[in-house]
């Protein structure tokens, strides 16, 4: 038996969320409450903020406010932060609860508590600058992870750009600012961009560029690399990555964890236990990441967070989290449902979620440095995350608690990826990727893990053709425009 | 010369063929469509 009235809060709208409420909103009658709790007060397309970090779309171009679009469709909306989990209550409320902090201005921090029958926490990544110290805008590195950081990047660039007008060589170093960082693709892609324009401003032979990573080899991307069939030959994404690295002289810094960033030199160790700077007039290093600080309690207000969440601050689902060296890991290790380990009503989605483990093989420095990039969750994935969690919701509420969930594992789902290169309809381009699955699955396919046919990567301006077009599309999608939903996750 | 410029060195160019094909609109247009169904037949694996 179904739910006659129920409330489902989703906490994030990032693509995730933004795309869990949308979906439970347009399947379920007006009886049921929908509820987003986010800080933010803007949507933003993060695949695009590359372009806004080299001064090639504004802010405006790639979020949008979030309040217009959720009061149309009947979304209730708190911009507000989630900061605990009441699973099963409290002494001071019996339902199911989240505690929220407003920081909507009218309602700045004061503070909530919002029930719900269901819960999906895509609460997405917290940019942890503070694991490397001088790591980030607050430190001496530009950030694309937001789009006012991107536009800081986008002003750090053009001045490096006028000053080499000037006739002052400079250094430009791009990558990830901690040997645990995950978005390799997001690193390649700004590098790429980044000396797509130098070129273009017609000061290449300037810019020494760096592209520096915790990858243990070029065109890793955090998935332990791919395999693609081409001209009739398997070939290695590492190959095709070194050889864009070659075409557009590109360096590259491998297998390195950054220690220490001071005013022009970052300081990193790499796999074989060396130490090393790296000089530089400009530098975009991603963050790691770490899971939203949100705790839990138990009815009776004891402190359950361990219980519920990894170390990292991602939520345990119906993941194998027992450790065990890489060459134990399976495909089946990978959770399918999303759902809590710990409470049936509660999922976590997208990067919210914690993985049973790298997708990559780890490495441990001499020093005993962990250098693993985490595994990405990137946007296709997420979305279809989102809509999972919300299709289990809505036949649970319709069929009872007992409706079978939905399934969506990395390990049997395909992702395409397009990573740009440089913009401009005539001359830009990007390297459009299919992998399948997502998670490689040695058992069924092999020594490549995945299925050469639909593991794919082709370099060119149809690249940047698409990547403009899916930025209009998702935006289209999020904005909730008629027949959105037809347009796929 | 370490590794990884070492690597980068010694890896496959492309042809003058390939460089034309990357910005060829003719062929890049076919490449739109074909990519495009590529990712679509993609997106259709694996959740239900």
């Amino acid at each position: 038996m179904g739910c006659t009235v129920a409330r489902v809060v989703v906490l994030g709208a990032g693509i995730s969320g933004h795309t869990a409420a949308l979906h439970l909103r347009r399947l379920l009658g007006k009886a049921h409450e929908v509820v987003v709790v986010s800080p933010n007060s803007k949507w933003n397309w993060i695949p695009s903020n590359i372009w806004v970090g080299v001064g090639k779309m504004t802010t405006d171009q790639v979020t949008f406010p979030l309040a217009p679009i959720y009061k149309r469709k009947g979304i209730t909306f708190h911009q507000a932060l989630a900061t605990a989990l009441y699973p099963e209550g409290s002494p001071d409320m019996q339902s199911p609860h989240v505690s929220v902090k407003y920081t909507e201005p009218a309602r700045l921090n004061e503070t909530a508590n919002i029930s719900y029958d269901y819960l999906i926490n895509a609460t997405g990544p917290k940019l942890n600058f503070a694991a490397t110290p001088g790591l980030g805008p607050d430190g001496y590195t530009a950030s694309v992870c937001t789009a006012p950081h991107a536009t800081e990047a986008a002003a750090q660039l053009a001045g490096v750009i006028s000053k080499m007008k000037n006739g002052e060589r400079q250094r430009l170093v791009i990558g990830v600012g901690h040997g645990t960082c995950t978005c390799e693709g997001a690193a390649f892609e700004y590098t790429f961009n980044v000396e797509h324009e130098v070129r273009a401003a017609g000061v290449r032979d300037m810019a020494d560029i760096t592209y520096l990573t915790n990858e243990f080899e070029l065109g890793d991307f955090g998935v332990g690399g791919m395999t693609f069939s081409q001209s009739g030959f398997e070939t290695t994404s590492k190959l095709w990555t070194e050889s864009l690295f070659r075409e557009r002289g590109v360096n590259a810094v491998l297998g390195a964890h950054v220690e220490k960033i001071e005013p022009g030199v970052i300081n990193y160790e790499q796999v074989d236990g060396s130490k090393n700077q790296l000089g530089f007039d400009f530098a975009m290093l991603l963050p790691p990441f770490r899971g939203a600080d949100l705790q839990a309690f138990n009815a009776i207000g004891e402190d359950v967070t361990s219980e519920v969440f990894a170390p990292s601050g991602f939520m345990k689902v119906d993941a194998n989290y027992t450790a065990k060296p890489y060459e134990e890991w399976r495909a089946e290790d990978w959770p399918s449902t999303y759902e809590s380990s710990r409470f049936p009503n509660v999922f976590g989605v997208g990067i919210a979620f914690a993985p049973p483990h790298q997708i990559s093989r780890p490495r441990t420095s001499p020093n005993g440095t962990l250098i693993a990039p985490a595994p990405p969750r990137t946007g296709m994935p997420s979305g279809v995350m989102g809509k999972t969690a919300a299709l289990t919701i809505y036949d649970r509420i319709k069929m009872g608690p007992a409706a079978t969930a939905h399934r969506a594992s990395m390990a049997t789902m395909g992702a395409a990826c397009v990573a740009s290169a440089g913009t401009g309809l005539r001359h830009g381009s990007a390297a459009a990727m299919t992998m399948y699955p997502v998670v490689p699955d040695y058992q069924r396919f092999g020594s490549t893990g995945r299925s050469v046919k639909d593991t794919f990567g082709e370099i060119g301006l149809a690249g940047h053709w698409i990547k403009y077009m899916l930025h209009f599309a998702f935006i289209y999608k999020a904005k909730a425009r008629p027949l959105w939903y037809l347009i796929p996750e | 010369m370490d590794e990884a410029k070492a690597n980068i060195a010694a890896s496959p160019l492309p042809t003058e063929q390939t460089l034309r094909r990357r910005k060829n609109l003719v062929f890049q247009a076919w490449r739109f469509a074909a990519l495009n169904l590529r990712m679509l037949t993609m997106i259709t694996k694996g959740s239900h």
